[in-house]
């Protein structure tokens, strides 16, 4: 099975690093730039589970050293346009795309290009960024999740994917009620993105403020109610652990949309919460915490549109 | 007539500057660092209404160079405890005390230790700012400053006089019949942009480009408006006309100095200007749901900021 990967990113990145160091037969579709640093230098991990250098074969057209079963789309929704033109010459008769993004905006965007029976569903839970030198600094989850969109057995792309990941070590793999768990992460993600935007801190510093833990436990709500209207209510036990952590005195997690915020970068405010609040609005649903965290994710980005960031 | 003037920051060094220009007598209360600059420099104005460098008088303790007619308070509302522990020395048996700041709650804070009879109204409206080399920046084109009694009463003489020395600053403003109307007008205003250009981190104008900034905008001036109006004081509809015009020019540059106070990583009137006039609409039953994520937002920084987590990468 050959399985490519767009970028080589925090998540993607670490991803194809373990699928390659498990011998599986990895590429990855790179910028001229990044391709030759990773040339050179492999896929460098920094990882509490071990440090290593990966070597990965490396391509920077979407044509060459196909074709492929797999391909992995890890980038951020406002990318997604590019990622698209990019993957498009490699996607063959036989390839399933597995995107790994964040929300559900994309699945729309990849069916109509490339038709609803090559896009599987996936997402990865594994936390991380790029260092300075474009080394994966992996900070311990490392899970992944993919399946078939529409609850039919799994394909055989995505059976052999999940062999993969086990042989690799990577947790999670095949998940026959992906929908399911892409609205349970999307979730917890419209909730701390939302809320650590709006309130520009960790779930620590926002569990500080009087209503602080209050108000994050409200944005969460709003946005299981979204999920159970769209036909996909959580588990109670899902939005209990979900809420204990967003809640948590001390908490020392954040989203990372924050460090985009604050390094004056792009962010996906309206695929994480622009796009929970407008269905929220479809089904007659009262979201008034997404809708501040929505305005403010606005007005950083009319800010950063004038040049206004300091 | 006497003024001693706590602080010679932004607010109290124009006013006092000003002041003295036109021939009244003015003293400044500050501590020793400040006292040697503007012995060095002289008290610098840089003003589109005229630059001016003056030497001034300055006093290190409340209990010198007095007794005082007047006593103006331009402090932050966070450091009211030290201000009035500097400035208690100063008050004599008729010394009227009048508080330029921010919001309501100093004037109880005041009337508590002082007693209200000592106390005063007073609001400024004003765009200036220190630099860091100690000058006056006075920005805005306007510069208006009104005093008054609260209750309704007639003016007492000092105030009376302090107003007249106002008007021959050339500065706007002056004795106001319902200087307690005023107090609040400014804060429905304020509160509205500080607790928005804090919670969105944006100019009014960068709010106004969000889908529902105008929105926004529109229903956190009327809670506002909502709690002056149950505590006895609906601004008058000129009033309002104005903070909604003000706060609703698409492309504005305009924001609340609160908002450069959290980019600096400086401590902020949270609790004055917006906790405040939750507190005040909970008594009076008045819902302020808007304002309450401000709050939680000033709070959040707040936190981050006693941890030393502003200005460092929050990931």
């Amino acid at each position: 099975m050959k399985i490519l990967f767009l970028g080589a990113g925090a998540v993607g990145g670490y991803w194809a690093a373990r699928l390659a160091q498990a011998g599986l037969d990895v590429t990855c579709l790179l910028r001229e730039k990044r391709a030759e640093t990773v040339r050179k230098d492999g896929l460098v991990v920094k990882s509490p589970k071990g440090d290593f250098s990966q070597p990965v074969k490396v391509v920077t057209k979407g044509t060459d050293g196909g074709p492929y079963d797999v391909i992995v789309l890890a980038c951020k929704g406002y990318d997604l346009p590019s990622a698209m033109d990019a993957i498009a010459p490699a996607v063959g008769a036989n390839t399933t795309i597995v995107p790994i993004l964040n929300g559900h905006m994309h699945f729309a965007t990849l069916d109509a290009r490339f038709g609803k029976n090559k896009v599987a569903g996936g997402l990865a839970r594994i936390g991380g960024m790029l260092g300075p030198n474009g080394e994966i600094l992996h900070s311990g989850a490392s899970g992944v999740s993919f399946g078939e969109r529409d609850g039919k057995p799994a394909r055989a792309a995505l059976v052999e994917l999940d062999a993969a990941c086990k042989k690799a070590g990577i947790v999670g793999g095949l998940n026959a009620n992906i929908n399911q768990d892409l609205w349970d992460k999307w979730i917890m993600l419209g909730a701390i993105a939302g809320m650590c935007s709006a309130m520009r801190g960790t779930v620590g510093d926002i569990a500080a403020s009087e209503d602080g833990a209050a108000i994050m436990a409200e944005a969460l709500d709003e946005c299981r109610k979204v999920a159970a209207a769209e036909g996909y209510p959580p588990s109670d036990k899902v939005v209990g652990a979900i809420r204990a952590s967003l809640t948590q005195k001390g908490g020392k997690s954040v989203a990372s949309i924050l460090g985009d915020i604050e390094k004056g970068g792009a962010v996906e405010g309206k695929q994480i919460v622009g796009d929970m609040l407008a269905r929220a609005r479809q089904h007659g649903l009262a979201a008034p915490t997404l809708r501040f965290a929505y305005a403010h994710l606005q007005t950083y980005e009319a800010r950063r549109a004038r040049g206004g960031l300091k | 007539m006497k003024t001693l003037i706590l602080g010679a920051g932004a607010i109290g060094g124009y006013i006092g500057g000003r002041l003295q220009q036109s021939g009244a007598d003015v003293t400044f209360l500050v501590r020793p660092a400040r006292r040697e600059a503007l012995a060095k420099n002289g008290l610098v104005i840089k003003s589109p209404k005229g630059d001016v460098t003056q030497k001034v008088k300055t006093v290190l303790k409340g209990g010198e160079g007095g007794p005082y007619d007047i006593v103006l308070l331009t402090n932050k509302a966070y450091d009211m405890e030290s201000a009035i522990e500097a400035i208690a020395p100063a008050i004599s048996l008729n010394t009227a005390i009048v508080p330029l700041l921010n919001g309501m709650n100093h004037l109880d804070v005041l009337d508590a230790k002082f007693g209200a009879g000592h106390v005063a109204g007073g609001v400024a409206r004003i765009g200036v700012a220190l630099s860091p080399e100690g000058e006056i920046r006075h920005t805005s084109p306007f510069a208006a400053f009104s005093v008054g009694e609260r209750g309704g009463k007639p003016a007492r003489p000092a105030l009376i006089e302090f107003a007249d020395a106002i008007k021959k600053a050339g500065l706007d403003g002056g004795l106001h019949e319902n200087i307690v109307q005023d107090l609040w007008d400014k804060w429905v205003f304020l509160c509205t942009l500080a607790a928005l250009c804090c919670l969105m981190r944006g100019t009014s104008g960068d709010i106004l480009a969000a889908e529902e900034g105008q929105a926004i905008v529109l229903e956190t001036l009327e809670e506002c408006r909502k709690v002056a109006a149950a505590s006895g004081f609906d601004p008058s509809a000129q009033g309002l006309g104005f903070a909604r015009q003000s706060l609703s020019q698409k492309g504005s540059l305009f924001a609340a100095s609160m908002l450069h106070d959290l980019e600096k990583g400086a401590m902020v009137e949270a609790d004055h200007v917006v906790g405040d006039m939750i507190a005040r609409g909970k008594k009076a039953g008045v819902a302020t749901p808007n304002l309450r994520l401000a709050y939680a937002h000033l709070q959040v920084y707040l936190a981050r900021r006693a941890r030393g987590g502003i200005g460092k990468p929050a990931l």
